[in-house]
């Protein structure tokens, strides 16, 4: 199996694990295989992963943190808590809690191999680029980033809270079986035929596609009764047969085991990017990049809704300048309420570092356009329905004639998979086991509604993007990146998950005031739980022990402790506000989420 | 017979800021042509070959009308028209 990134000279070692959070340093780790870098020996000092090449200065890549929160005493469940993550999943699962599985680890230890990668080619075009840091916390404020924006905009904020819907009447629907399934689509008229078909009033149809509609914008989805009884009272394959006669998709949840055994899988798990080099292509002299990596290099991107926007987003943050091409008239999720100074925060939210040049892609004029442009361009990022690109004329092939070291990045959904449904993040999360995984969790029959595979999606696709342009670097040559939501729901469940050994309490729980996550991890912080609270105590007995205080008194006398703790904010304007999180915002009409990066 | 009709954002440039008008008309359609003789280019934004275009749904009060009879669905004294651009897919 060829490697990721085909340099013998490139290697890496990682520093010494946060004792809390296992699953960081088994993520950086599974990353780094997944890249094809060699293992170089020894600990790294001081930092949390080194890269290492003959012409480089050693990248050093530190994890930080805020001091409310810090991560000698953090782990997976407690940064998903804090960063209001609970929160999101909580609104459409019953209640605020994880998801289950290690989410932000993989997720930051993406944030953390793209920024190394970034700085690396930073150093390679004249930079200085020798250390980065990392907050996790702000990396899993990014990953709700949409969700904030919505929670805080100036009008029509949405509040939406944990439980606040029964986690029973939602996607995913159960069969007279009691299989789980997800429909998919992204046009009305299928879904109306669809449950026409089966007797429904069009009105009731009309409501459930309302909620169903807006569940990647909200998170939650609540479906009338009807619909899912209607369902329940009948067998899988003849709910099958109406599907596919209304054009609507249904995939049925599985287990990880059974995507394992997936002919697809072992190269999927292997890497998540297929890179493909392309035309050798002499680097072009460029300004030396001063503050941040990716300075001076110019991305195209051509995406909608969430995982390219998102990858575009995470580029602009590391310095790039982002050309967001969007049809005659604008993206239409432009103006998707809530809005800000007209424009859709949640739209906003990733799109706001970038330009917008309208085109027509589908006009000969439009395309000779996107050729002109890739002159220019160093990355082409695109997200269209698979063979749309080469329909177009817009493939690798085709845009490196105009630009031989042009990085073509292709953000897509199911990877080699032979899955005939879209590939969207529900569809994902049922075929690859995570849904599976989460729902076992969760206590719910299907996965997150929080919008998971499309934002690790969006970051592995960056990612990616880092190591080809590194590749580039490296190798004077242009080449082609290809990832996938299923690529990410692969590397999402690769590494066990859990802490390691299990958690001796971990739960969220009820105080005088408002909700506290804790996690202990250890025998002494089990036992420094019970000095505190003046006896050792079960999970039933903690919120009479905790109701002589708030969340955040006690989130502040378990850290003294070096007990892992955290407030958990139910409603996603309250985060916005917590003391701990004041540097992590921007300045915009709502909350908009910091870079979680900083480079020297 | 007047209804009321709340506008978007998108189309409050249109409507001189107004988030909430009041227009005439038995069907949706006329409700929109309606508009569309107040605040001149309203309809292009909603219509497209006699379909509402993709990217734009219209309530009469919670219902939808693409799961009712379009633009020929019919008003009643008193109910509200709602305008809400919505994107499908994640």
């Amino acid at each position: 199996m060829s490697r990721m990134l085909d340099d013998a000279s490139l290697g890496w070692r990682s520093g010494p694990s946060l004792p809390g959070w296992q699953g960081l340093s088994r993520a950086l780790q599974h990353h780094g295989q997944c890249l094809g870098l060699r293992a170089l020996d020894g600990l790294a000092e001081g930092a949390a992963l080194q890269l290492a090449h003959p012409d480089l200065h050693p990248v050093h890549m530190r994890f930080v943190a805020p001091p409310g929160l810090p991560l000698e005493s953090t782990s997976e469940f407690i940064q998903q808590a804090a960063c209001g993550l609970m929160s999101v999943h909580g609104r459409a699962s019953g209640r605020p809690q994880a998801l289950g599985v290690d989410y932000l680890a993989a997720l930051n230890a993406a944030l953390a191999w793209q920024a190394s990668l970034a700085a690396a080619v930073g150093q390679l075009r004249g930079g200085q680029f020798t250390q980065v840091s990392l907050d996790p916390l702000r990396g899993g404020l990014l990953s709700i980033g949409q969700y904030l924006a919505g929670a805080t905009a100036p009008e029509d904020a949405e509040r939406l809270l944990p439980g606040q819907d029964d986690a029973l009447a939602r996607p995913p629907f159960v069969s007279l079986e009691g299989t789980a399934f997800e429909l998919e689509t992204l046009d009305s008229q299928p879904w109306r035929h669809f449950w026409h078909a089966l007797g429904l009033p069009d009105s009731l149809a009309g409501k459930a596609w309302q909620h169903f509609l807006l569940r990647y914008a909200k998170a939650v989805a609540p479906m009338p009764a009807e619909c899912l009884d209607a369902l329940a009272r009948l067998p899988l394959a003849q709910i099958r047969q109406q599907a596919r006669a209304s054009g609507v998709a249904l995939v049925v949840l599985r287990s990880p085991a059974q995507r394992q055994a997936d002919a697809d899988y072992p190269a999927s798990l292997h890497t998540p990017w297929r890179l493909t080099p392309g035309p050798q292509a002499p680097l072009r002299p460029a300004p030396r990049p001063a503050a941040l990596p990716l300075q001076g290099l110019r991305v195209l991107e051509s995406c909608r809704r969430i995982q390219g926007p998102l990858a575009g987003h995470l580029l602009a943050l590391l310095g790039a300048e982002v050309i967001r091409l969007e049809p005659p008239g604008g993206d239409p999720l432009r103006h998707m309420p809530p809005c800000a100074d007209g424009c859709s925060v949640r739209f906003d939210a990733l799109n706001h570092l970038k330009t917008v040049r309208e085109v027509d892609i589908k006009s000969a004029a439009g395309r000779a356009e996107i050729h002109a442009l890739c002159a220019d361009a160093d990355v082409f990022l695109h997200n269209w329905a698979p063979g749309k690109a080469a329909e177009l004329g817009l493939d690798a092939a085709d845009l490196q004639l105009a630009r031989p070291g042009l990085v073509h990045a292709y953000a897509g959904g199911w990877g080699d998979a032979p899955v005939s449904a879209p590939g969207t993040d529900f569809t994902v999360q049922a075929w690859s086991g995570v849904a599976e995984r989460i729902a076992r969790a969760s206590g719910t029959r299907g996965g997150t509604l929080f919008t998971a595979l499309d934002v690790l999606g969006g970051v592995i696709s960056a990612q990616g993007i880092c190591a080809a342009l590194l590749d580039r670097s490296l190798h004077g040559r242009g080449n082609q990146v290809h990832s996938s939501l299923l690529g990410a729901a692969d590397l999402l469940l690769a590494t066990p998950c859990n802490s390691t050994p299990p958690s001796l309490l971990q739960g969220v729980f009820e105080t005088g005031d408002g909700l506290l996550a804790l996690d202990c991890q250890t025998r002494q912080q089990w036992q420094a739980l019970g000095q505190l609270l003046g006896g050792t105590c079960t999970p039933a007995e903690l919120p009479r022990r905790l109701a002589s205080a708030d969340a955040r008194h006690w989130q502040t006398r378990c850290q003294q402790a070096g007990i892992a703790a955290s407030q958990v904010h139910q409603d996603l304007a309250c985060l916005a506000n917590d003391p701990r999180l004041a540097d992590c915002f921007g300045q915009r009409a709502y909350r908009s989420v910091q870079s979680p990066w900083s480079f020297t | 017979m007047s209804v009321s009709v709340i506008v978007p954002t998108l189309l409050r440039p249109l409507t001189d800021g107004q988030k909430q008008v009041q227009a005439q008309g038995g069907t949706v359609r006329h409700i929109i042509e309606h508009l569309d003789s107040r605040y001149p280019g309203i309809k292009a934004r909603l219509v497209k070959d006699d379909q509402v275009h993709r990217f734009v749904n219209i309530y009469v009060n919670d219902d939808d009308i693409r799961f009712a009879d379009g633009l020929a669905t019919p008003i009643r004294p008193g109910d509200q028209l709602t305008v809400l651009p919505a994107v499908a897919g994640g």
